[in-house]
Protein backbone atom coordinates (compact mmCIF):
# COMPACT_ATOMS: atom_id res chain seq x y z
CA UNK A 1 0.00 0.00 0.00
CA UNK A 2 2.82 2.11 1.24
CA UNK A 3 4.77 1.66 -2.16
CA UNK A 4 1.33 2.49 -4.40
CA UNK A 5 0.81 5.69 -2.70
CA UNK A 6 4.48 6.77 -3.35
CA UNK A 7 3.78 6.01 -6.91
CA UNK A 8 0.94 7.87 -7.28
CA UNK A 9 2.69 11.06 -5.42
CA UNK A 10 5.25 10.47 -7.82
CA UNK A 11 2.49 11.03 -10.64
CA UNK A 12 0.79 13.49 -9.41
CA UNK A 13 4.07 15.40 -8.66
CA UNK A 14 4.75 14.84 -12.35
CA UNK A 15 2.02 16.67 -13.14
CA UNK A 16 2.53 19.44 -11.24
CA UNK A 17 5.95 19.48 -12.35
CA UNK A 18 5.38 19.30 -15.73
CA UNK A 19 3.05 23.04 -15.17
CA UNK A 20 6.22 24.06 -13.57
CA UNK A 21 8.65 23.22 -16.47
CA UNK A 22 6.45 25.13 -18.95
CA UNK A 23 6.44 27.92 -16.98
CA UNK A 24 10.46 27.76 -16.54
CA UNK A 25 11.14 27.40 -20.37
CA UNK A 26 8.97 30.34 -20.72
CA UNK A 27 11.22 31.83 -18.50
CA UNK A 28 14.05 30.46 -19.95
CA UNK A 29 13.11 31.58 -23.25
CA UNK A 30 12.79 35.11 -22.09
CA UNK A 31 16.07 35.72 -20.33
CA UNK A 32 18.53 33.31 -22.42
CA UNK A 33 17.64 34.07 -25.79
CA UNK A 34 16.55 38.51 -24.53
CA UNK A 35 18.18 38.52 -21.19
CA UNK A 36 14.86 40.06 -19.99
CA UNK A 37 13.66 38.26 -16.53
CA UNK A 38 10.14 38.45 -17.79
CA UNK A 39 7.58 38.96 -14.54
CA UNK A 40 4.57 39.38 -16.84
CA UNK A 41 4.78 35.77 -17.41
CA UNK A 42 2.82 34.73 -14.60
CA UNK A 43 0.30 36.96 -15.42
CA UNK A 44 -0.17 35.38 -18.96
CA UNK A 45 0.13 32.13 -17.20
CA UNK A 46 -3.25 33.21 -15.03
CA UNK A 47 -4.74 34.98 -18.36
CA UNK A 48 -5.04 31.76 -20.04
CA UNK A 49 -6.74 29.68 -17.55
CA UNK A 50 -9.29 32.90 -16.37
CA UNK A 51 -9.64 33.84 -20.01
CA UNK A 52 -10.79 30.51 -20.44
CA UNK A 53 -13.16 30.26 -17.69
CA UNK A 54 -14.21 33.46 -18.48
CA UNK A 55 -15.76 32.19 -21.89
CA UNK A 56 -16.37 28.85 -20.78
CA UNK A 57 -18.44 30.73 -18.44
CA UNK A 58 -20.15 32.90 -21.03
CA UNK A 59 -21.12 30.07 -23.54
CA UNK A 60 -18.78 29.63 -25.60
CA UNK A 61 -17.12 26.18 -26.82
CA UNK A 62 -14.64 24.73 -24.76
CA UNK A 63 -11.56 24.50 -27.44
CA UNK A 64 -12.87 28.37 -29.00
CA UNK A 65 -12.34 29.28 -24.92
CA UNK A 66 -8.91 27.81 -24.87
CA UNK A 67 -7.74 29.44 -28.27
CA UNK A 68 -9.20 32.51 -26.85
CA UNK A 69 -7.19 32.22 -24.06
CA UNK A 70 -4.25 31.99 -26.11
CA UNK A 71 -4.80 34.46 -28.36
CA UNK A 72 -5.54 37.19 -25.60
CA UNK A 73 -1.86 36.00 -23.56
CA UNK A 74 -0.32 36.07 -27.38
CA UNK A 75 -1.65 39.88 -27.89
CA UNK A 76 -0.98 40.88 -24.20
CA UNK A 77 2.79 39.84 -24.53
CA UNK A 78 2.92 41.61 -27.53
CA UNK A 79 1.99 44.89 -25.49
CA UNK A 80 4.44 43.97 -22.72
CA UNK A 81 6.90 43.42 -25.40
CA UNK A 82 5.80 46.96 -27.14
CA UNK A 83 5.56 49.04 -24.03
CA UNK A 84 7.76 47.34 -21.09
CA UNK A 85 10.54 45.64 -23.36
CA UNK A 86 11.13 47.29 -26.19
CA UNK A 87 11.76 51.43 -25.08
CA UNK A 88 14.06 49.80 -22.64
CA UNK A 89 16.50 49.08 -24.95
CA UNK A 90 19.83 50.12 -24.19
CA UNK A 91 19.03 51.06 -20.65
CA UNK A 92 19.42 48.96 -17.28
CA UNK A 93 17.90 45.28 -17.74
CA UNK A 94 16.26 45.81 -14.49
CA UNK A 95 14.63 48.49 -15.65
CA UNK A 96 12.30 46.17 -17.67
CA UNK A 97 12.23 43.11 -15.23
CA UNK A 98 9.93 45.93 -12.37
CA UNK A 99 7.95 47.26 -15.84
CA UNK A 100 6.95 43.58 -16.78
CA UNK A 101 6.10 43.20 -12.87
CA UNK A 102 3.93 46.36 -13.40
CA UNK A 103 2.06 43.93 -16.15
CA UNK A 104 1.79 41.28 -14.09
CA UNK A 105 -0.24 43.63 -11.17
CA UNK A 106 -2.25 45.29 -13.41
CA UNK A 107 -3.39 42.15 -14.95
CA UNK A 108 -4.26 40.38 -11.41
CA UNK A 109 -6.31 43.68 -10.62
CA UNK A 110 -8.31 43.66 -13.94
CA UNK A 111 -8.98 40.43 -13.40
CA UNK A 112 -9.80 41.00 -9.61
CA UNK A 113 -12.28 43.79 -10.69
CA UNK A 114 -14.29 41.37 -13.37
CA UNK A 115 -14.34 38.42 -11.59
CA UNK A 116 -13.73 39.34 -7.88
CA UNK A 117 -10.99 37.63 -5.90
CA UNK A 118 -11.87 34.18 -5.30
CA UNK A 119 -11.20 31.26 -6.33
CA UNK A 120 -13.46 30.40 -8.78
CA UNK A 121 -14.71 26.74 -9.76
CA UNK A 122 -13.25 25.81 -13.39
CA UNK A 123 -15.67 22.76 -15.08
CA UNK A 124 -14.23 19.50 -15.01
CA UNK A 125 -14.05 19.49 -19.16
CA UNK A 126 -12.26 15.77 -19.16
CA UNK A 127 -14.98 12.73 -18.08
CA UNK A 128 -13.81 11.55 -14.60
CA UNK A 129 -11.53 8.93 -16.72
CA UNK A 130 -8.92 7.00 -15.12
CA UNK A 131 -6.84 4.39 -16.03
CA UNK A 132 -5.83 1.50 -13.02
CA UNK A 133 -2.35 0.00 -12.78
CA UNK A 134 -2.33 -1.71 -10.07
CA UNK A 135 -3.00 0.23 -6.78
CA UNK A 136 -2.02 3.28 -8.95
CA UNK A 137 -4.79 5.83 -10.24
CA UNK A 138 -3.86 8.15 -13.36
CA UNK A 139 -6.56 10.20 -14.11
CA UNK A 140 -6.95 11.05 -18.29
CA UNK A 141 -6.37 14.92 -17.90
CA UNK A 142 -3.21 14.28 -16.32
CA UNK A 143 -1.79 11.78 -18.35
CA UNK A 144 -2.90 14.34 -21.61
CA UNK A 145 -1.41 17.47 -19.68
CA UNK A 146 1.77 15.46 -18.93
CA UNK A 147 1.97 14.38 -22.41
CA UNK A 148 0.98 17.86 -24.30
CA UNK A 149 3.54 19.05 -21.94
CA UNK A 150 6.75 17.08 -22.91
CA UNK A 151 5.52 16.88 -26.42
CA UNK A 152 5.43 21.13 -26.65
CA UNK A 153 8.82 21.32 -24.85
CA UNK A 154 10.39 18.16 -27.20
CA UNK A 155 9.51 20.55 -30.52
CA UNK A 156 10.61 23.36 -28.77
CA UNK A 157 13.97 21.80 -28.15
CA UNK A 158 13.52 20.50 -32.01
CA UNK A 159 12.93 23.96 -33.24
CA UNK A 160 15.71 25.51 -31.64
CA UNK A 161 18.46 22.76 -32.75
CA UNK A 162 17.00 21.86 -35.87
CA UNK A 163 15.70 24.68 -37.98
CA UNK A 164 16.66 28.34 -39.61
CA UNK A 165 14.93 30.26 -37.11
CA UNK A 166 15.96 28.32 -34.09
CA UNK A 167 19.70 28.97 -35.91
CA UNK A 168 18.88 32.99 -35.66
CA UNK A 169 17.32 32.36 -31.59
CA UNK A 170 20.27 31.00 -30.51
CA UNK A 171 22.64 33.36 -32.84
CA UNK A 172 20.52 36.52 -30.96
CA UNK A 173 20.97 34.45 -27.22
CA UNK A 174 24.74 34.42 -27.92
CA UNK A 175 24.97 38.02 -29.37
CA UNK A 176 22.53 40.07 -30.33
CA UNK A 177 24.97 42.57 -32.25
CA UNK A 178 26.31 40.06 -34.39
CA UNK A 179 22.96 38.58 -35.01
CA UNK A 180 22.02 42.12 -36.59
CA UNK A 181 25.32 42.36 -38.56
CA UNK A 182 24.40 38.48 -39.61
CA UNK A 183 21.65 40.21 -41.34
CA UNK A 184 18.56 38.75 -38.12
CA UNK A 185 15.90 41.06 -38.48
CA UNK A 186 15.43 40.89 -34.54
CA UNK A 187 12.63 43.65 -35.25
CA UNK A 188 10.37 40.42 -36.10
CA UNK A 189 12.09 37.63 -34.16
CA UNK A 190 11.87 39.53 -30.71
CA UNK A 191 7.76 39.55 -30.69
CA UNK A 192 7.86 36.68 -32.17
CA UNK A 193 9.74 35.21 -28.94
CA UNK A 194 7.14 36.86 -26.66
CA UNK A 195 4.42 35.18 -28.73
CA UNK A 196 6.16 32.10 -28.02
CA UNK A 197 6.97 32.35 -24.07
CA UNK A 198 3.35 33.63 -23.62
CA UNK A 199 1.86 30.63 -25.24
CA UNK A 200 4.02 28.02 -23.00
CA UNK A 201 2.73 30.33 -20.10
CA UNK A 202 -1.44 29.95 -20.87
CA UNK A 203 -0.71 26.71 -21.62
CA UNK A 204 0.41 26.01 -18.85
CA UNK A 205 -2.40 27.75 -16.84
CA UNK A 206 -4.67 26.43 -18.85
CA UNK A 207 -3.69 22.78 -17.72
CA UNK A 208 -3.05 24.10 -14.58
CA UNK A 209 -7.07 25.37 -14.62
CA UNK A 210 -8.27 21.92 -16.30
CA UNK A 211 -6.48 19.36 -13.42
CA UNK A 212 -7.24 21.29 -10.73
CA UNK A 213 -10.62 22.75 -11.57
CA UNK A 214 -9.71 26.22 -9.95
CA UNK A 215 -9.10 29.86 -11.37
CA UNK A 216 -8.06 32.86 -9.50
CA UNK A 217 -6.82 36.10 -10.85
CA UNK A 218 -4.16 35.42 -8.23
CA UNK A 219 -3.12 32.02 -9.96
CA UNK A 220 -0.11 32.95 -11.33
CA UNK A 221 2.21 33.80 -8.68
CA UNK A 222 3.10 31.02 -6.71
CA UNK A 223 3.37 29.20 -10.01
CA UNK A 224 5.46 31.99 -11.62
CA UNK A 225 7.92 31.79 -8.54
CA UNK A 226 8.35 28.08 -8.74
CA UNK A 227 9.08 28.66 -12.59
CA UNK A 228 12.10 31.15 -12.02
CA UNK A 229 13.01 29.07 -9.31
CA UNK A 230 13.20 25.88 -11.20
CA UNK A 231 14.91 27.96 -14.37
CA UNK A 232 17.27 28.98 -11.97
CA UNK A 233 18.23 25.36 -10.11
CA UNK A 234 18.06 23.43 -13.72
CA UNK A 235 20.56 26.14 -14.88
CA UNK A 236 19.90 29.55 -16.88
CA UNK A 237 19.54 29.33 -20.18
CA UNK A 238 18.95 25.66 -20.73
CA UNK A 239 16.02 24.12 -21.66
CA UNK A 240 16.48 20.84 -20.52
CA UNK A 241 17.43 22.47 -17.44
CA UNK A 242 14.42 23.98 -16.28
CA UNK A 243 12.17 20.62 -17.74
CA UNK A 244 14.95 18.91 -14.99
CA UNK A 245 13.72 21.78 -12.65
CA UNK A 246 10.37 21.96 -12.88
CA UNK A 247 9.63 18.18 -12.59
CA UNK A 248 11.88 18.03 -9.86
CA UNK A 249 10.20 20.61 -7.57
CA UNK A 250 6.73 19.35 -8.75
CA UNK A 251 7.99 16.26 -7.28
CA UNK A 252 9.46 17.62 -4.03
CA UNK A 253 6.28 19.53 -3.17
CA UNK A 254 3.70 17.07 -4.12
CA UNK A 255 6.08 14.25 -1.88
CA UNK A 256 6.38 16.00 1.15
CA UNK A 257 2.95 17.48 1.15
CA UNK A 258 1.69 13.99 1.53
CA UNK A 259 4.67 12.03 3.47
CA UNK A 260 5.76 15.06 5.59
CA UNK A 261 3.02 17.82 5.74
CA UNK A 262 1.72 20.28 3.89
CA UNK A 263 2.41 23.20 6.38
CA UNK A 264 6.64 22.77 5.59
CA UNK A 265 6.08 22.54 1.95
CA UNK A 266 7.85 25.64 1.47
CA UNK A 267 10.61 25.18 3.79
CA UNK A 268 11.68 21.77 2.27
CA UNK A 269 10.70 22.63 -1.21
CA UNK A 270 13.01 26.09 -1.30
CA UNK A 271 15.43 24.17 1.46
CA UNK A 272 15.95 21.50 -1.26
CA UNK A 273 16.45 24.31 -3.92
CA UNK A 274 19.03 26.01 -1.77
CA UNK A 275 21.07 22.94 -1.16
CA UNK A 276 21.23 22.23 -4.53
CA UNK A 277 22.42 26.03 -5.25
CA UNK A 278 25.26 25.47 -2.82
CA UNK A 279 26.30 22.41 -4.23
CA UNK A 280 26.07 23.67 -7.72
CA UNK A 281 25.94 27.35 -8.10
CA UNK A 282 25.62 27.11 -12.16
CA UNK A 283 22.36 24.95 -11.49
CA UNK A 284 21.95 21.38 -12.05
CA UNK A 285 22.34 21.14 -16.23
CA UNK A 286 24.13 24.92 -16.39
CA UNK A 287 27.54 25.55 -17.59
CA UNK A 288 30.06 27.73 -15.81
CA UNK A 289 30.11 31.42 -17.26
CA UNK A 290 31.48 30.91 -21.17
CA UNK A 291 34.55 32.24 -21.87
CA UNK A 292 34.72 35.41 -23.23
CA UNK A 293 35.75 34.99 -27.20
CA UNK A 294 38.75 37.34 -28.13
CA UNK B 1 26.36 52.42 -62.76
CA UNK B 2 28.83 51.35 -59.74
CA UNK B 3 27.55 48.33 -57.47
CA UNK B 4 27.81 50.50 -54.38
CA UNK B 5 27.74 53.52 -54.34
CA UNK B 6 27.98 55.92 -51.24
CA UNK B 7 27.28 59.39 -51.77
CA UNK B 8 28.53 62.29 -48.68
CA UNK B 9 27.36 60.38 -45.79
CA UNK B 10 28.15 61.52 -41.93
CA UNK B 11 27.82 59.41 -38.93
CA UNK B 12 27.70 60.23 -35.60
CA UNK B 13 27.72 58.84 -31.96
CA UNK B 14 26.70 61.15 -29.85
CA UNK B 15 28.73 64.34 -30.14
CA UNK B 16 31.19 62.75 -31.51
CA UNK B 17 31.69 62.14 -35.67
CA UNK B 18 32.57 59.06 -36.49
CA UNK B 19 32.36 59.92 -40.50
CA UNK B 20 31.69 63.42 -42.29
CA UNK B 21 30.99 63.61 -45.89
CA UNK B 22 32.68 59.87 -46.79
CA UNK B 23 31.85 58.99 -50.45
CA UNK B 24 33.04 55.90 -52.40
CA UNK B 25 32.26 53.44 -54.93
CA UNK B 26 32.92 50.02 -56.07
CA UNK B 27 32.22 48.54 -59.20
CA UNK B 28 31.15 44.78 -60.33
CA UNK B 29 34.36 43.14 -60.07
CA UNK B 30 36.25 45.15 -58.08
CA UNK B 31 38.19 45.33 -54.73
CA UNK B 32 38.63 48.45 -52.76
CA UNK B 33 40.26 49.05 -49.81
CA UNK B 34 39.99 51.62 -47.33
CA UNK B 35 42.75 52.48 -45.22
CA UNK B 36 43.05 54.54 -42.11
CA UNK B 37 44.46 54.54 -38.44
CA UNK B 38 42.48 53.20 -35.66
CA UNK B 39 39.42 55.06 -34.95
CA UNK B 40 39.21 56.64 -38.72
CA UNK B 41 36.14 55.24 -39.07
CA UNK B 42 37.06 52.70 -41.14
CA UNK B 43 34.78 50.19 -39.01
CA UNK B 44 31.56 52.42 -38.92
CA UNK B 45 31.98 53.28 -42.57
CA UNK B 46 31.26 49.05 -43.09
CA UNK B 47 28.24 49.22 -40.55
CA UNK B 48 26.73 51.95 -41.58
CA UNK B 49 26.85 50.26 -45.49
CA UNK B 50 25.13 47.65 -43.92
CA UNK B 51 22.66 49.87 -42.02
CA UNK B 52 23.95 48.44 -38.53
CA UNK B 53 24.67 52.83 -37.37
CA UNK B 54 22.27 55.42 -38.64
CA UNK B 55 23.47 57.74 -40.99
CA UNK B 56 23.03 61.41 -39.94
CA UNK B 57 23.33 62.37 -43.82
CA UNK B 58 24.50 61.26 -46.99
CA UNK B 59 22.56 58.45 -49.42
CA UNK B 60 23.72 55.00 -50.13
CA UNK B 61 22.70 52.86 -53.12
CA UNK B 62 23.37 49.44 -53.81
CA UNK B 63 22.70 47.35 -57.09
CA UNK B 64 20.86 50.43 -58.66
CA UNK B 65 18.43 50.68 -55.65
CA UNK B 66 18.37 52.98 -53.07
CA UNK B 67 19.03 51.06 -49.94
CA UNK B 68 19.74 54.01 -47.78
CA UNK B 69 16.77 53.37 -44.71
CA UNK B 70 16.70 49.79 -45.88
CA UNK B 71 17.37 47.54 -42.50
CA UNK B 72 20.38 45.40 -42.24
CA UNK B 73 18.67 41.97 -43.07
CA UNK B 74 17.20 43.94 -46.23
CA UNK B 75 20.58 44.96 -47.31
CA UNK B 76 22.15 41.75 -46.73
CA UNK B 77 19.31 40.14 -48.74
CA UNK B 78 20.23 41.83 -51.84
CA UNK B 79 23.75 40.68 -51.47
CA UNK B 80 25.45 43.73 -49.65
CA UNK B 81 27.06 40.74 -46.79
CA UNK B 82 29.36 42.00 -44.03
CA UNK B 83 32.55 39.83 -42.45
CA UNK B 84 32.41 41.58 -39.25
CA UNK B 85 35.81 42.90 -37.02
CA UNK B 86 36.91 40.01 -34.90
CA UNK B 87 34.85 37.42 -37.22
CA UNK B 88 32.27 36.96 -34.67
CA UNK B 89 32.22 33.54 -34.79
CA UNK B 90 28.77 31.84 -32.53
CA UNK B 91 30.42 29.59 -30.25
CA UNK B 92 27.58 28.08 -29.54
CA UNK B 93 26.77 26.60 -32.66
CA UNK B 94 28.69 23.99 -34.37
CA UNK B 95 30.68 24.86 -37.71
CA UNK B 96 27.86 23.78 -39.82
CA UNK B 97 25.67 25.47 -38.20
CA UNK B 98 27.39 28.71 -38.76
CA UNK B 99 27.33 28.38 -42.49
CA UNK B 100 24.03 27.65 -42.54
CA UNK B 101 22.82 30.70 -40.43
CA UNK B 102 24.68 32.67 -43.28
CA UNK B 103 21.93 31.82 -45.34
CA UNK B 104 19.04 31.90 -42.90
CA UNK B 105 17.36 34.68 -45.58
CA UNK B 106 17.47 32.36 -48.57
CA UNK B 107 14.66 30.04 -49.39
CA UNK B 108 16.26 28.20 -52.16
CA UNK B 109 17.18 25.04 -50.32
CA UNK B 110 19.13 22.83 -52.81
CA UNK B 111 21.59 25.96 -53.94
CA UNK B 112 22.61 26.45 -50.69
CA UNK B 113 23.46 23.07 -49.98
CA UNK B 114 25.71 23.03 -53.17
CA UNK B 115 27.23 26.25 -51.85
CA UNK B 116 28.06 24.56 -48.43
CA UNK B 117 29.80 21.79 -50.37
CA UNK B 118 31.94 23.68 -52.51
CA UNK B 119 32.75 25.93 -49.00
CA UNK B 120 33.83 22.57 -47.68
CA UNK B 121 35.80 21.52 -50.31
CA UNK B 122 37.27 25.03 -50.63
CA UNK B 123 38.09 24.94 -46.67
CA UNK B 124 38.54 20.97 -45.84
CA UNK B 125 39.59 21.94 -42.23
CA UNK B 126 35.86 23.09 -41.81
CA UNK B 127 34.77 19.70 -43.28
CA UNK B 128 36.70 18.04 -40.70
CA UNK B 129 35.43 20.02 -37.78
CA UNK B 130 31.94 20.38 -39.21
CA UNK B 131 29.70 18.87 -36.44
CA UNK B 132 32.13 20.51 -33.65
CA UNK B 133 31.59 24.07 -32.02
CA UNK B 134 33.23 26.96 -33.72
CA UNK B 135 34.62 27.78 -30.56
CA UNK B 136 37.06 24.52 -31.09
CA UNK B 137 38.32 26.34 -34.09
CA UNK B 138 41.50 28.10 -34.62
CA UNK B 139 41.85 32.02 -35.55
CA UNK B 140 42.89 31.71 -39.21
CA UNK B 141 40.33 28.68 -39.23
CA UNK B 142 37.59 31.22 -37.63
CA UNK B 143 38.35 33.35 -39.65
CA UNK B 144 37.70 31.16 -42.94
CA UNK B 145 34.56 30.44 -41.15
CA UNK B 146 33.88 33.66 -41.07
CA UNK B 147 34.20 34.38 -44.83
CA UNK B 148 32.82 31.13 -45.41
CA UNK B 149 29.66 32.11 -43.55
CA UNK B 150 29.29 35.53 -45.68
CA UNK B 151 29.87 33.29 -49.00
CA UNK B 152 26.81 31.03 -47.59
CA UNK B 153 25.00 34.57 -48.05
CA UNK B 154 25.25 34.92 -51.90
CA UNK B 155 26.92 38.21 -51.97
CA UNK B 156 27.28 40.19 -54.54
CA UNK B 157 29.71 42.55 -52.63
CA UNK B 158 31.48 41.59 -49.44
CA UNK B 159 32.99 43.94 -47.21
CA UNK B 160 35.32 42.06 -45.04
CA UNK B 161 36.29 44.49 -41.85
CA UNK B 162 40.25 43.69 -40.82
CA UNK B 163 39.87 40.05 -42.03
CA UNK B 164 43.80 39.43 -40.94
CA UNK B 165 43.92 40.50 -37.75
CA UNK B 166 45.57 38.33 -35.41
CA UNK B 167 46.64 35.52 -37.93
CA UNK B 168 49.89 34.39 -38.64
CA UNK B 169 51.77 35.69 -41.50
CA UNK B 170 50.95 32.00 -43.25
CA UNK B 171 47.06 32.52 -42.84
CA UNK B 172 47.38 36.20 -44.36
CA UNK B 173 48.81 35.06 -47.13
CA UNK B 174 46.48 32.37 -47.64
CA UNK B 175 43.46 34.56 -46.68
CA UNK B 176 44.61 37.51 -49.41
CA UNK B 177 45.02 34.59 -51.85
CA UNK B 178 41.55 33.90 -50.92
CA UNK B 179 39.87 37.51 -51.40
CA UNK B 180 41.51 37.40 -54.32
CA UNK B 181 40.36 33.87 -55.70
CA UNK B 182 37.05 35.30 -54.86
CA UNK B 183 37.41 38.42 -56.54
CA UNK B 184 38.35 36.43 -60.00
CA UNK B 185 35.38 34.36 -59.89
CA UNK B 186 33.27 37.67 -59.74
CA UNK B 187 32.81 39.08 -56.33
CA UNK B 188 32.93 42.61 -55.70
CA UNK B 189 35.06 43.59 -52.13
CA UNK B 190 35.12 46.26 -50.19
CA UNK B 191 38.24 45.07 -47.59
CA UNK B 192 38.95 47.55 -44.61
CA UNK B 193 42.32 46.58 -43.72
CA UNK B 194 45.57 47.59 -41.24
CA UNK B 195 47.81 45.78 -43.43
CA UNK B 196 47.97 48.46 -45.90
CA UNK B 197 51.12 46.73 -47.99
CA UNK B 198 48.99 43.77 -48.71
CA UNK B 199 45.81 45.89 -48.90
CA UNK B 200 46.82 47.74 -51.59
CA UNK B 201 48.67 45.09 -53.80
CA UNK B 202 45.56 43.33 -54.14
CA UNK B 203 42.97 46.35 -54.60
CA UNK B 204 41.97 47.71 -57.55
CA UNK B 205 41.39 51.35 -55.76
CA UNK B 206 41.99 52.20 -52.61
CA UNK B 207 40.33 54.99 -50.55
CA UNK B 208 42.21 56.55 -47.20
CA UNK B 209 40.41 57.49 -44.04
CA UNK B 210 41.66 59.90 -41.35
CA UNK B 211 39.42 61.06 -38.64
CA UNK B 212 36.30 60.30 -40.38
CA UNK B 213 37.39 62.54 -43.64
CA UNK B 214 38.58 60.90 -47.00
CA UNK B 215 41.79 62.10 -47.23
CA UNK B 216 42.83 60.45 -50.50
CA UNK B 217 42.00 58.15 -53.61
CA UNK B 218 42.45 56.73 -56.14
CA UNK B 219 45.23 53.68 -57.70
CA UNK B 220 46.51 51.69 -55.39
CA UNK B 221 50.46 52.28 -56.83
CA UNK B 222 50.26 55.54 -56.82
CA UNK B 223 48.88 55.53 -53.28
CA UNK B 224 51.87 53.24 -52.37
CA UNK B 225 54.36 55.61 -53.49
CA UNK B 226 52.58 58.55 -51.91
CA UNK B 227 54.98 60.06 -49.14
CA UNK B 228 52.42 60.42 -46.91
CA UNK B 229 50.85 57.10 -46.77
CA UNK B 230 54.35 55.49 -46.98
CA UNK B 231 55.26 57.70 -44.10
CA UNK B 232 52.18 56.85 -42.14
CA UNK B 233 51.32 52.96 -42.78
CA UNK B 234 53.97 51.88 -44.48
CA UNK B 235 56.66 52.51 -42.28
CA UNK B 236 58.77 54.10 -44.64
CA UNK B 237 60.51 57.82 -44.43
CA UNK B 238 60.44 59.51 -40.85
CA UNK B 239 56.91 58.57 -39.03
CA UNK B 240 55.70 61.72 -38.40
CA UNK B 241 52.23 62.78 -38.91
CA UNK B 242 51.05 63.48 -42.81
Amino acid sequence: MRGSMLAQQIVNGLMLGAIYMLMAVAFTLAIGVLNFLNFSLPGLFMLGGMVAYGFIKFGWPTLFAFAAALAVAALVSLLVERFAYRPMQGGDPEVPLVSSLGFLVLLENLMLIYFGSDQQAFPALVPDLNLRLGGLVIGIAQLGSLALSVLLVLWLSWFLSSTSTGRCIRTVAENRDTAVLMGIDTGRLVPMLFIASALLAAVAGLLFAVNYQQVSPFMGEGVGFKGVAAMIVGGMGSIWGAVLGGLLIGLAEVLSISFIGADVVNITVYGLLLVILILRPQGLLGRPATREKL
Amino acid sequence: MALLDVSGISVSYGRVNALKDVSLQVKEGEIVTVLGANGAGKSTLLKAILGAVPLKSGGITFADRDVTRAQPHKRIAEGLVLVPEGRRILISLTVEENLKLGAHMRRDGTAIAGEMDAIYARFPNLAERRNMLASCLSGGEQQMLAIGRAMMAKPRLMMLDEPSLGLSPLFVQKLFELIVELNRDGLAVLLVEQNTGKALSVAHRATVLELGRVTMAGDPKTLADDPRLQAAYLGAGEATPA
